[in-house]
């Protein structure tokens, strides 16, 4: 892509590498793959970042990522032509940039957050119920990715008043891929997207649209503290040192039933994830959550 | 002629808020503040196990999720009688410090900093510094491809923007060092948080994850470039910009507002729960000056929650813990979800510069004092940097308390004892959150939750006219405010932003359907 022209072809070649290692997209593209279909993109795809009953995590997971930086991602890799908590623009001067976009078409359209089934007034945005804007703007979107569990499956606001419904919902004539974590995971957002660009077609998906490539298997099954499960060596007291590797499945851990690349990617580039602080998996990538998993604290 | 102008969405901040003015003569006569998304998160916590609460209110916000975890622990903690032990603390508190820096700095470069850069004067910069050409170079591509996005479209600079080209490519590229550093600062909670945002380790009295030497090295190592990029870079970029071309509206106080400022500044101590209060609690009303400022105690039985103009079933103002509302979106004359929380019926101010006022911090008297700073705008841009100094500094001294709790014996980071809810209790947390004063109460019944309430800094600020047709503070901050030309509100977003909206928290109310929730008083 013509921004890279700055970075010598070594450069560029190193940080594709580091971007597709970084996001899981190694094994499945080269890294001259990538470099040349990024190189040869003609302008950068659009995007458009809609928030409806969010609580802007997802937007703070996605600006996460060390390498490549935000600016990366943000700046060279898309045109991000609307995102209410990023762009430079307000009012009607940023539904215009909106506007724009969806008359010339082709965008990647991701969704932070659930649609208010109650009450459309319960979210609205320029004056329009947010419902509206994500009809309007699925029209002449090439696909749709979700970002996190309210808009893949309502998450948290579904069991309020409020009643928030997810993106599949609403949207049905639309390819939809749902990352369904709580918040969003910044490796599989970032992949996500760049697996698009790189094929324009939607990864493989489990029968809740959930890319495999991330979603394949039980946290459990790649689970680090899995050895003591098998022998019965169950956490139950935080302060003790000897227990502190232990499985948590008694204080409620939700690994045996979540699907999710956790414990091999593990969160903010590879620090840490739920198991490793001692806290048990609270099933937020799957279906249900939170309601579903309550109480949080015991095992199931 | 008064012309009426509507942001909406009102950007660059967290949530959904919607700003309206009137402007006569070029100046904002009238505004009105409406926060238009709604969930309803406490109905769900009815009925639920009480140790659900922490993790679940961390997702009223996506930015500022570890302030609620802490504050319904601590309420938790209250009615279970459970007391957090020092290492547990310590690791909090860290965290929390964490998420604190990131907020802030996030806050001034990537939210409001658009605000006073005229990003496009880079092109002008012809300076031999490689970094800064670099950055040139980067925006220049983005201008040849015609496709600036998100940083255009944008409103049109004004005379108190930054327009020097060598001054405008250093702020660009602290923009882009701040992009990194925001970075290091949620990877740094996540060695105890599990995650950022919404860590996963604070837990109903005290901690789940059990610390090594290793992760304090790393941590302290992480929290050292951070004291580095604030004490060099965004301390002084707030400094210059304030006493540089935004001295005008520094002198002039462009959005002050009520001149009411409060501080909770309670519990175990805000923000440090081990023992020293990092920010004191009190209450100012009618601020003129450092020498005649008055600062009372303050009591939260004075607080009372009006929803006169918001959309729920019209109700006497109550204190927050007696009053029932129930949604009513057609109700006439209101236009707001957020609800007017009001100390003894006075609109406050909450946050940093609240609080700097009432700890009376030397650096924002001395602005007030000898630089002719008013309240408004550039003292809060300038209370929020200096205050993420003071976390910097408090959490090296938490680091080495925590190091040596973890070489005693008998090292704890839970209340075992206190880990199952009682049939019934009640209690409240009080925090210093990044925004402001922050509260959560709880009331439990038969082991399960039986009432749940969030006092949160935003709806304060956010919040619609009273009875008294007193305007919260939001709004009255805008009275006045110069709108030259109504196509290009800058000054209006400025003081918007100013504040650090965050919505998602100003609204999170109670059930529509059941009107079940009664509220109780915490003495």
């Amino acid at each position: 892509m013509n921004s890279f022209d700055n970075l010598s072809r070594r450069d560029f070649v190193k940080l594709c590498g580091t971007i597709a290692a970084a996001v899981g997209l190694s094994d499945l593209f080269s890294i001259e793959q990538i470099a040349n279909a990024l190189e040869s993109a003609a302008k950068k795809p659009p995007v458009i970042w809609l928030e409806g009953q969010d609580c802007a995590g997802c937007t703070h997971s996605l600006i996460s990522l060390e390498d490549p930086t935000p600016w990366t991602f943000i700046l060279d890799e898309v045109s991000i032509r609307y995102h209410e908590t990023i762009m430079a623009a307000a009012g009607s001067l940023a539904e215009k940039s909106k506007e724009d976009a969806i008359k010339e078409g082709g965008y990647i359209l991701i969704v932070e957050g659930s649609i208010p089934e109650a009450d459309d007034r319960f979210c609205t945005v320029g004056g329009r119920t947010f419902k509206d804007i994500l009809i309007e703007a699925s029209r002449k979107a090439e696909v749709i990715i979700c970002a996190g569990s309210c808009s893949s499956f309502g998450g948290i606001p579904a069991a309020t008043p409020s009643k928030g419904v997810p993106v599949s919902k609403i949207i049905t004539d639309k390819p939809i891929i749902n990352l369904s974590t709580c918040p969003v995971h910044m490796d599989h957002i970032t992949g996500t997207i760049l697996y698009y660009l790189l094929t324009r077609k939607v990864p493989p998906l489990d029968k809740h649209k959930r890319p495999l490539m991330y979603f394949g298997s039980y946290i459990h099954d790649n689970c680090r503290r899995r050895a003591h499960f098998d022998a019965e060596e169950f956490l139950t007291d935080w302060n003790d040192p000897d227990q502190k590797d232990w499985c948590l499945y008694e204080m409620g851990c939700k690994g045996t039933e979540t699907y999710s690349d956790c414990p091999i990617r593990k969160w903010n580039n590879g620090i840490s994830f739920c198991i490793d602080a001692g806290a048990p998996c609270q099933g937020c990538a799957e279906p249900g959550f939170y309601p579903g998993f309550s109480p949080l604290y015991k095992s199931i | 002629m008064a012309k009426r102008i509507t942001i909406d969405p009102m950007t660059r901040i967290e949530g959904h808020l919607k700003i309206e003015v009137e402007i006569e003569n070029g100046k904002v006569k009238d505004a009105w503040s409406t926060g238009t998304m709604a969930r309803g998160f406490e109905a769900l916590l009815l009925g639920k196990d009480p140790r659900d609460a922490p993790y679940v209110v961390s997702r009223f916000c996506g930015i500022c999720f570890s302030v609620h975890q802490v504050a319904s622990a601590r309420a938790l903690e209250a009615a279970f009688g459970a007391q957090v032990p020092p290492g547990g603390a310590h690791l909090r508190n860290l965290i929390m410090g964490a998420e604190y820096i990131y907020d802030h700095m996030l806050h001034f470069y990537h939210l409001s900093a658009l605000d006073y850069i005229d990003i496009m004067a880079v092109a002008d910069y012809q300076g031999k510094d490689r970094e800064l050409n670099n950055v040139k170079g980067r925006i220049m591509e983005l201008v040849r491809q015609n496709d600036v996005y998100p940083l255009l479209p944008r409103y049109k600079p004004d005379e108190y923007c930054v327009s020097d080209p060598e001054a405008a490519i250093s702020a660009v590229k602290h923009y882009l060092d701040a992009l990194r550093m925001q970075v290091r600062a949620k990877n740094m909670g996540a060695i105890w948080g599990a995650r950022t945002p919404h860590y996963q380790s604070i837990v109903v009295g005290g901690f789940t994850q059990y610390p090594d030497l290793n992760q304090v090295a790393r941590f302290r190592s992480m929290l050292d470039d951070l004291n580095v990029f604030v004490t060099e870079i965004y301390i002084p970029d707030v400094m210059a910009f304030g006493t540089g071309p935004l001295l005008p509206l520094a002198k002039a106080g462009l959005g002050a507002g009520h001149l009411n400022y409060i501080a909770y500044g309670s519990g175990a101590g805000a923000l440090d729960e081990s023992g020293n209060r990092l920010f004191k609690p009190g209450v100012i009303k009618g601020f003129k000056d450092p020498s005649t400022m008055k600062i009372e105690p303050f009591d939260q039985k004075k607080i009372t929650e009006s929803v006169h103009s918001s959309w729920y079933k019209k109700d006497a103002p109550k204190h927050p813990y007696e009053g029932e509302q129930v949604f009513d979106l057609d109700r006439e004359n209101a236009y707001s979800f957020v609800k007017s929380p009001r100390y003894e019926n006075t609109p406050m101010e909450l946050g940093p510069f609240a609080r700097a006022l009432i700890d009376q911090n030397p650096t924002i008297l001395d602005l007030i004092k000898n630089q002719g700073f008013r309240p408004g705008v550039v003292a809060r841009h300038a209370a929020r940097a200096l205050e993420t100094k003071r976390l910097i500094s408090a959490m090296y001294r938490w680091l080495d308390e925590l190091t040596e709790e973890m070489l005693k014996p008998g090292f704890k980071i839970h209340d075992k004892e206190h880990w199952e809810p009682p049939a019934e209790g009640e209690g409240v947390g009080f925090f210093e959150a990044p925004r402001g004063a922050l509260g959560h109460w709880v009331r439990i019944k038969d082991h399960k939750i039986a009432n749940y309430q969030a006092v949160v800094p935003s709806t304060w600020m956010s919040s619609p006219r009273d009875e008294h047709g007193q305007r919260g503070q939001y709004e009255e901050a805008l009275i006045g405010v110069p709108v030259p030309d109504p196509e290009n509100p800058i000054n209006i977003v400025r003081v918007i932003r100013s504040f650090d909206p965050c919505m998602a928290c100003a609204v999170h109310l109670i059930d529509p359907r059941t009107n079940e929730i009664r509220r109780f008083t915490v003495e």
